[in-house]
């Protein structure tokens, strides 16, 4: 049997490795869309293109790296699942959020951004790199939510 | 930077403008309305083709090896034009243009044949498929579902269908009929979408022409492939090839510079650096006596290009300044500062030691082999540096592979407060370098008391701040503060008018608080990035760790895991380290000094592709 403090943390980790997966998912969707156009016009452009286009991807595996300390912190890699309070697993549920919820958002938006980089890459091929740096700007706040929800997770003693 | 300016004879032109180039210390200006040189063009339409054959023989196994890097060519030998790569060119021009032409027309016959496909059993020959006196036909497509329809409303009719094969356009056919009934005939074809064939203008059974075409597409084919075969032989002389477009290029750069003309002499402008007019001056008299040429200092109003100059170490971050903006001529060159921190920062976001030493290696092995040039191979060797910091900060934090082994200092993933204090720290370094660098330039320009109220007064005041958190039981740190804050607040708005204008603005600008405070926030970047490399690898470890323990094919799998699952962190995370690193740079370090807004130096030079031109 389960206790509730053990599955509101998997709910946590549930959250947090989807919901900032769909920000980068989509955001990589959006980039690439505008990619294959770009291509189309101008296949040399790919190695460029597809930097841009895996820009919005990280948010998805900063929520996988918070799910997966959460789970390895309760025991499911090793397999002995611990019991938790329902505090417990409560504050392992709030600290998901924070990436959860960030990267969806900066998934988005950065998508949207590398998709402006990859149509100024497509005009001014020299200065693409000043497209990958402004698609980082939009990063940093999933960075920063990735820093807030390890540090919540750590803090949780079991 | 110096202003060149130039006059010559014409005749001595083409001898100066090879000086120039082989030695690249000229940047030349295009002159407004004047054109590039006489057989400009022509020389275009060469370079062209011989891009066309490169592109050729690459296709036909003759691919620039990726292993051998460029080729050492002498100066001299590059100087006179290859005429075994012209004659090559030519020929694997008139080659590619042969066999594209052969395969044109085979795939014409192959479509062709397609197309006569379904009328295979038409028993008389096409020349004489025509009207008679009395009778016409219809010859085409009907679709499949309209076939019984027609044949019956055909009945009673003087008419007579005969069906063929299929086709994708419908049941290919031909309806006879007496030319009474023509007229309705046809439209009770067309009300059924009947399509009209084209037959093609042969003579003879269908059935021998398809055989006929399709012998036609093969030999061709054949000697498709044959001349392929031949261009195999000469394609094993790219390297004449490689040469020769070299050359050309290097000989259409020179000849975009007519410069204004008379008659008889030609005038050139262009920019120099200060150290480098005698030789200049040395390169245009190796080629003639008879010249005019000066070295001014720019005028009001006219921005020369900047050109940045660093030693071995600093000199590849010369490429991410560029990526932002050249620094102002006459501002400071921040390379020597930032590339430490650069050097620092890269290796703390990647930070782990296995990943370091994998591209340690590898980047040195590229760096050897293909000499990598100008923005390409500097950003390479700021990653290569980078990875040499990420093998000292792996150690330092223990980070090998994502396992954690003896950390020399501590553990981040166990120790986070104290890794973010360590940012924290490096980051507020990092920022007072720049706050330092901005009060040299306002310093060398005589502006000692923007000094002391922008910039002295803040660091002051952070050092009150300091002592503050760190001494509580001291009241030094609270005054220190209080002063330094009242100085800022009685000069922050010193270039306003009226007492209270000034005093509103000089509170406001201790709000300013509030952006350095951001500014180091965002040096938690370092931490994150560095938990992101860590805790992939670590999940990688894992499933394969799970894939190990299932058998042989499992530890199969688990080694494909472990090498892409690693490969893929490295890039991904590599990626972030620069990017992020860069970012460092420009919002928080560069916000706080530098002057952008250079010009690129770009003198006329030998710029090679394929050749490695060694003078």
């Amino acid at each position: 049997m389960l206790s509730l403090g053990t599955s509101l943390a998997f709910a946590g980790a549930a959250f947090a490795a989807s919901l900032a997966g769909v920000g980068s998912a989509i955001g990589v969707g959006i980039a690439g869309q505008a990619g294959a156009g770009v291509i189309s016009e101008d296949p040399e452009k790919f190695g460029n293109v597809l930097v841009l286009q895996a820009l919005p991807g990280t948010q998805g595996i900063y929520g996988l790296l918070i799910a997966f300390i959460i789970v390895l912190n309760i025991g499911v890699i090793d397999g002995n699942i611990k019991d938790l309070t329902t505090y417990q697993g409560l504050a392992l549920f709030f600290a998901g959020l924070p990436i959860a919820i960030g990267g969806l958002f900066s998934g988005i938006y950065q998508g949207k951004v590398c998709a402006a980089g990859i149509y100024l890459c497509a005009k001014r091929p020299e200065e693409t790199g000043k497209g990958i740096i402004m698609a980082a700007m939009v990063e940093t706040y999933a960075v920063l939510a990735l820093l807030i929800s390890f540090i919540m997770v750590n803090g949780v003693k079991l | 930077m110096k202003k060149l300016t130039l006059y010559a004879l014409k005749h001595d032109r083409d001898n100066i403008l090879l000086n120039l180039q082989r030695d690249g210390n000229v940047m030349l200006l295009q002159a407004a309305e004047s054109a590039s040189l006489a057989g400009a063009e022509e020389l275009g339409a060469r370079v062209e083709t011989t891009k066309g054959a490169i592109s050729f023989v690459g296709k036909h196994g003759g691919k620039a090896s990726l292993l051998a890097g460029k080729k050492p060519v002498g100066y001299e030998l590059f100087l006179n034009e290859n005429h075994e790569g012209a004659e090559l060119s030519r020929q694997i021009d008139s080659l590619a243009e042969k066999i594209a032409s052969l395969r044109n027309e085979a795939s014409t016959l192959l479509g062709q044949e397609e197309h006569l496909q379904p009328w295979r059993d038409l028993e008389i020959p096409l020349e004489n498929l025509r009207e008679t006196q009395s009778s016409a036909f219809f010859a085409g497509y009907l679709p499949e579902a309209a076939l019984e329809e027609v044949s019956g409303e055909l009945e009673g009719l003087p008419a007579e269908m005969e069906v063929f094969g299929e086709s994708p356009e419908g049941r290919a056919l031909i309806v006879f009929v007496h030319k009474s009934a023509g007229t309705k005939v046809k439209h009770l074809l067309k009300r059924h979408e009947f399509a009209d064939v084209i037959f093609p203008k042969r003579t003879g059974l269908v059935r021998e022409i398809i055989e006929e075409s399709a012998e036609d597409a093969r030999s061709k084919e054949a000697l498709a492939a044959e001349l392929e075969a031949e261009a195999m032989e000469v394609t094993k002389k790219k390297e004449e090839l490689f040469l020769y477009y070299d050359q050309l290029v290097a000989k259409q750069e020179r000849m975009q510079h007519r410069g204004e003309e008379t008659e008889k002499t030609f005038y050139l402008e262009g920019w120099v650096r200060a150290d480098r007019t005698e030789a200049v001056r040395r390169a245009v008299n190796e080629a003639t006596d008879a010249f005019e040429l000066n070295f001014v200092d720019p005028e009001e109003g006219e921005v020369p290009p900047t050109v940045m100059e660093n030693g071995s170490f600093a000199a590849p971050y010369e490429a991410v300044t560029e990526l932002y903006s050249r620094p102002r001529l006459g501002s400071l060159d921040p390379n020597f500062l930032m590339a430490p921190f650069h050097f620092i920062f890269f290796g703390m976001m990647l930070s782990d030691a296995g990943y370091g030493l994998i591209l340690t290696i590898l980047l040195f092995i590229t760096l050897k082999v293909f000499k990598p040039q100008e923005t390409a191979g500097k950003l390479m060797t700021v990653v290569f540096f980078g990875s040499i910091s990420t093998v000292i900060w792996g150690a330092m934090f223990g980070g090998w592979f994502g396992l954690e082994w003896k950390p020399l200092l501590f553990a981040p993933m166990k120790e986070p407060l104290k890794m973010l204090a360590l940012c924290f720290a490096l980051g507020a370094l990092h920022l007072i370098s720049g706050m330092v660098m901005k009060m040299y330039m306002e310093i060398k320009r005589g502006q000692v008391w923007n000094v002391v109220f922008d910039q002295l007064s803040w660091l002051i005041l952070f050092t009150g701040l300091f002592l503050m958190v760190y001494l509580p039981e001291s009241s030094a740190g609270k005054y220190t503060a209080m002063a330094s804050a009242m100085l800022i607040v009685l000069t922050g708005g010193r270039e306003k008018e009226g007492y209270v204008s000034k005093l509103i603005s000089g509170v406001l600008s201790l709000y300013n608080i509030s952006s350095y405070v951001s500014d180091l926030l965002s040096y938690s970047r370092l931490f994150a990035l560095g938990l992101a490399t860590g805790v992939i690898a670590m999940v990688i470890n894992t499933i394969a760790q799970m894939l190990w323990v299932v058998g042989p094919v499992g530890i199969v799998l688990a080694i494909i895991v472990l090498v892409g699952g690693h490969s893929f962190n490295i890039v991904i995370n590599v990626l972030g380290a620069f990017v992020h690193t860069s970012r460092l740079q420009y919002i928080e370090f560069f916000g706080k000094f530098y002057e952008a807004g250079g010009k690129a130096f770009v003198p006329l030079a030998i710029r090679t592709k394929y050749m490695d031109v060694t003078k």
